[in-house]
């Protein structure tokens, strides 16, 4: 399995790396230390054992030596006893050397350092008589001296060859004798005192007091300087040393071996460790390479187990389908699969469980809820149990597919449900395309049609001739673009009108390969159009039919360009081709227009010009007149008129109009009804309780249990109570006050009329009538219309109910008004009723006086009023006729603004 | 008027009104003539102070803020109440004082009234509601001592209301005349009745009063 990685990972990779090299270097050294250090032991090991063999060989050397001294010693004693010759001398010296190689010559020197006798007696170096050399002297007479054996300076003597002497002292009794003298090669000391296997293992040599060398043993191999060891030859005790260095064994090279087979080994790890490392570095590679192309895969890819359960998703998934890669392993793959798709890919499943590689398309959700088309390809495998999944996110494919679909669909729900007949001839004239409108239209099956050659089977033979000429011309290309209108016969011999449009038929590559020809059967158009017709003249008998005048008028010239018959019966019968202006009256004013009708373009259309009411100057006739621009048929703009008569519409309006603004009179006069009733009301408060303290101080004070605090505070209360009845005294007249009346120029006898029409409503119900007698030419009185209406009123009103009682045909109330001179004018109202008798007449304007059973008294009392705040009077007669005249007084304009005049 | 004072100690004039001025006037006036008086300043002050133990009589106001005279009248009607009610009226109020007159009021007055007609009226009412409240206690008892009576006594009772002699109770209730007597006798004792016709005359009346 790849697996993921990263720099972290990939930085500790490197350091794993340099371990396996770092331990190669420590083995290798550890090892280099090891082989070191035996080494050293083995050269340690040498060491010593040189050094035995040295003290060993400077032993033998030396017992050598006593020896040779013991021998000279003998000699000089017997010598010394005189027991020895010359002869003797040689003899025994001779022996002696030739049993002692290192030995060349013994020598006997005289005290007067004279060689005496030599031996052996062939030397030529120590001849008889031949002084001693003054380096010689010195041992020579150190051993007079000492009297024991001394041991000169090595030197190379004539004959060039490095000697020792040994010098041993002859004494007879207390004299001296001279010296035996035995003289060492000291090449020879070198060669003959040790053993020869001595010279096997080493380099013996004698090194002077300064170190030079004086004899060596071999000189030819190649020695260890490391291995040698030097010591200090005595008996001579002059500065030799002996010194042996080892050779160089032949085992050198089995030494250097483990060195050279660690490092050699060490190096071939190393390589190893390299090539494996460039091996595994080319694997990293290739599984990074692999897991790139997993992650940035823009298909999905997954490992499923075979239980279909995610075992591992590339980032893809949360791209199309929202979920994280790192949620999805461990969920079924069935979680996202569409429900509906759901039996479908356990099918799937259940096939990969049986090995074969599947490929599918199903919807998976996403986790935002949507779905996705996925194309699915999974091979499984079978020993790893697991299936390898690619998918790739083909929604938008899938829409195409649909659209494509659905357009293909719907282009052939058109092609068969359009009802225009399409046929597409080749450039010879051979049909090639047929739609089912056109099978429709001509009777024939598609099949029939198809391929067909001209003459077509549904050309009617009476008109073949035309036939031929219009494909001609089709296939010049001179077809006409209106098209040809062509009889078809249909297969069960019927004939139809139809009109065919052509035009060329390009394919994909824009080349013409036919003409295409759209076919409409223009029967039904044919009839529908007779249809209009008869439906046109329906219209204009409904419009003609009409009351109100219609007209249409061209907006910008006036023209009229239509009337109806009501229009011209009322304005001429030669209206129309005429102006508006010229011929209808009444008509709006260019004024009334919110926009001048001529300056209207189409864009403002529709637009209401005018709705209102016009009287006829003429006829005195009202029109509603209501005007509407409008587009005309042929596009213009034009005003559309309709007058319609309104003259008994109007009147009716006009009659209810009055009869409201009666009926708010009378509320106006029930509203002072109210008034007055109310503070009646509230007089009796303050007035029964004055009564009641009053009457109950009397009756304490009659019942003699009168106590004076009692009385005080009860009277006090009283007049407490007098005073608020005052305050609703004042609160009446600031009430009327406030209803100062508005005067002005008023005709009296419209006031009349008023009253009157609003007073016979009360004389109709009591079956009374009402007759004015008015004064032409009245001039105009100064006074508040409205209240002298009221007053008007109330006396009709009461005269009305004064006759109550007359019979039926007696009931007749006169109105009169009259001039009294330029300043005055009087209005009496004439009863025939029961009259007034003396004793009411002084009562007759006491507030609250009445002798009817519903009224308050007040009216007669604020009439009067009303009429002396007019400068007037109010004044009661008896009608000498029977009943009561009530008269008043108004003063004139003209009377009222020299009044004015002389106030100012 | 020392002479109008009341009879009865116990009984009360109440008064409703809202304006302040008249009912304290009036408090003046009835109680210099000897009466008691308690005065409410609007129906629902007297209706929360209302119990069906209230004696004398009521005088209302027509015309009120909230509840009216004529509101309360009803109410009281419809909480059994008898006490005699007078209404004051202002003008223009006559019909509905009318109305309410009709209804079972006994009276009305309209303002400005005279001190004797109010005086007089109210003695008429607490003549009256004092001989009812007698008349009702009197039928209380009956009614109590009726449930005295044992079934049998009760069956003589009726019969003998019915006018039936002692022969003729005897016979219907198959008793001897002699034991019909003993049961008479002990039924004039248990109504405490001092004659026969007491006896009728309460029971009826009890009857009628209890609405047999």
């Amino acid at each position: 399995m790849p697996h993921f990685s990263d720099s972290g990972r990939f930085g500790q990779a490197r350091w794993y790396w340099t371990a396996p090299y770092v331990a190669v270097g420590i083995f290798a050294l550890t090892m280099l230390a090891l082989v070191w250090l035996l080494q050293a032991r083995d050269v340690e090991t040498q060491r010593n054992a040189v050094a035995r063999d040295v003290q060993w060989a400077e032993q033998t050397m030396r017992l050598h030596m006593q020896a040779t001294e013991e021998f000279l010693g003998q000699a000089a004693r017997d010598l010394a006893a005189d027991a020895l010759n010359l002869d003797g001398f040689q003899v025994r010296a001779n022996q002696y050397i030739a049993n002692n190689g290192e030995l060349v010559n013994i020598v006997w020197v005289g005290p007067e350092e004279v060689v005496r006798w030599s031996a052996p007696f062939d030397t030529t170096d120590w001849l008889q008589g031949d002084p001693l050399s003054a380096n010689q002297t010195e041992a020579f007479y150190r051993a007079r001296d000492l009297g024991r054996a001394a041991y000169g300076e090595a030197y190379m003597n004539p004959r060039n060859r490095m000697v020792l002497e040994v010098y041993v002292p002859v004494r007879h009794g207390r004299e001296f004798l001279g010296a035996i003298v035995g003289v060492y090669s000291i090449d020879r000391m070198v060669r003959h005192l040790v053993p020869s296997w001595f010279d096997e293992k080493y380099r013996l040599t004698l090194l002077g007091a300064n170190g030079d060398t004086l004899a060596a043993n071999s000189g030819v191999r190649a020695i260890d300087e490391s291995v040698s060891y030097s010591i200090a030859l005595d008996p001579p005790g002059n500065g030799l040393t002996l010194r042996a260095t080892a050779f160089r064994t032949a085992s050198q090279l089995p030494q250097m071996l483990p060195t050279a087979m660690i490092v050699g080994l060490s190096v071939i790890v190393l390589w190893t460790l390299w090539l494996l490392r460039t091996h595994v570095q080319r694997r990293v590679q290739v599984e990074k390479e692999r897991d790139r192309l997993f992650n940035l895969s823009l298909d999905l890819l997954c490992i499923v187990g075979l239980d279909g359960v995610f075992r591992r998703a590339n980032p893809a998934f949360e791209r199309i389908l929202g979920c994280s890669p790192d949620d999805l392993p461990g969920r079924p793959l069935l979680d996202i699969v569409h429900a509906d798709d759901v039996p479908f890919a356990v099918d799937q499943l259940r096939r990969l469980a049986d090995g074969q590689p599947v490929s599918f398309e199903i919807r998976c959700r996403g986790v935002d809820g949507s779905f996705k088309w996925l194309d699915w390809s999974i091979n499984p495998v079978r020993e790893e149990k697991l299936v390898y999944a690619v998918a790739h996110d083909i929604t938008g494919r899938k829409a195409a597919e649909e659209a494509l679909r659905a357009e293909t669909t719907f282009r052939k729900a058109m092609e068969e449900s359009v009802i225009t007949g399409m046929r597409a001839i080749d450039l010879t004239g051979r049909i090639i395309y047929v739609n089912s409108a056109f099978c429709r239209m001509v009777g024939f099956e598609q099949e029939e049609l198809l391929g067909s050659k001209p003459p077509f089977p549904y050309w009617p033979p009476e008109d073949l001739e035309q036939c031929w000429q219009n494909l001609d011309l089709t296939l010049q290309g001179r077809a006409p673009v209106s098209g040809f209108e062509m009889r078809v016969r249909r297969k069960n011999g019927e004939r139809l009108d139809a009109r065919f449009y052509l035009s060329p038929l390009i394919d994909s590559t824009g080349t013409q390969v036919g003409w295409m020809a759209s076919a409409t059967d223009i029967t039904e158009p044919k009839r529908i159009r007779a249809a209009l017709e008869s439906a046109h003249e329906r219209f204009e008998a409904v419009i003609d039919g009409l009351d109100a005048a219609v007209f249409v008028a061209d907006a910008r010239t006036d023209e009229i360009l239509f009337a109806n018959r009501a229009f011209k019966s009322i304005h001429g019968f030669d209206a129309v081709g005429r102006t508006v202006r010229g011929v209808a009256v009444p008509q709006p004013e260019r004024g009334d227009y919110p926009v001048d009708p001529r300056g209207l373009t189409p864009a403002d259309l529709p637009r209401e010009l005018f709705d209102g009411e016009l009287q006829n100057p003429l006829s005195g006739r009202w029109y509603h007149v209501r005007e509407h621009a409008t587009r005309w048929v042929d596009g213009r703009v034009v005003r559309m008129g309709i007058a319609t008569d309104v003259t008994e519409r109007k009147q009716t309006a006009e009659v209810s109009r009055q009869q409201a603004e009666r009926l708010q009179r009378t509320s106006r006069l029930i509203t002072m009804g109210e008034m007055a009733s109310t503070l009646a009301h509230e007089l009796n408060q303050p007035l029964s309780a004055i009564a009641n303290y009053c009457m109950g101080c009397v009756t304490r004070i009659q019942g003699g249990n009168a106590r004076d605090e009692d009385l005080l505070s009860a009277m006090q209360k009283a007049s407490f109570q007098a005073e608020r009845a005052g305050k609703i005294i004042r609160r009446i007249r600031e009430f009327v006050k406030k209803s100062e009346p508005r005067r002005g120029a008023v005709q009296i006898s419209e006031v009349l009329d008023d009253a009157i029409g609003f007073a016979e409503i009360d004389a109709r119900r009591m079956s009374s009538r009402i007759v004015s007698e008015v004064a032409p030419d009245l001039p105009p009185v100064f006074a508040d219309r409205i209240m002298i209406e009221q007053v008007v009123l109330n006396l009709v009103k009461n005269g009305i109910d004064a006759m109550s009682d007359l019979p039926a045909e007696h009931r007749v109330l006169v109105v009169r008004a009259r001039a009294l001179g330029p300043r005055a004018v009087e209005v009496a109202v004439i009863d025939r009723g029961h009259g007034i008798g003396e004793e009411e007449r002084s009562r007759l304007f006491t507030p609250f006086y009445t002798t009817k059973t519903e009224g308050m008294g007040m009216g007669l009392n604020i009439c009067r009023s009303i009429i002396e705040f007019h400068d007037g009077r109010l004044i009661v007669d008896d009608n000498p006729e029977g009943g009561t005249i009530f008269s008043f007084t108004l003063p004139t304009e003209i009377a009222s603004e020299r009044a004015a005049v002389r106030r100012a | 008027m020392s002479e109008q004072q009341s009879a009865a100690p116990d009984q009360y004039i109440h008064i409703v009104d809202d304006d302040e001025a008249l009912r304290d006037s009036l408090v003046w006036l009835l109680e210099s003539s000897g009466h008691r008086v308690r005065s409410y300043e609007s129906a629902e002050a007297f209706l929360a102070d209302f119990n069906l133990a209230m004696t004398g009589c009521l005088v209302l106001d027509v015309r009120m803020p909230g509840m009216s005279g004529l509101e309360l009248f009803e109410e009281l009607r419809r909480r059994h109440c008898s006490l005699p009610v007078i209404f004051i009226t202002g003008h223009g109020d006559v019909p509905m004082a009318v109305s309410a007159v009709k209804k079972g009021a006994v009276d009305f007055i309209e303002k400005p009234f005279s001190e004797r007609d109010m005086l007089d009226l109210i003695a008429e009412c607490l003549a009256a509601e004092q001989a009812s409240r007698g008349r009702r206690q009197l039928e209380a008892e009956t009614v109590r001592r009726l449930t005295q009576l044992t079934q049998r006594e009760r069956e003589v009772l009726d019969l003998i209301i019915a006018g039936k002699l002692n022969k003729q109770i005897a016979d219907v209730l198959g008793i001897s005349i002699k034991t019909v007597e003993v049961h008479r006798a002990r039924v004039m004792e248990k109504m405490e009745a001092n004659s026969l016709a007491e006896l009728v005359q309460n029971v009826l009346a009890a009857d009628v009063g209890q609405g047999r």
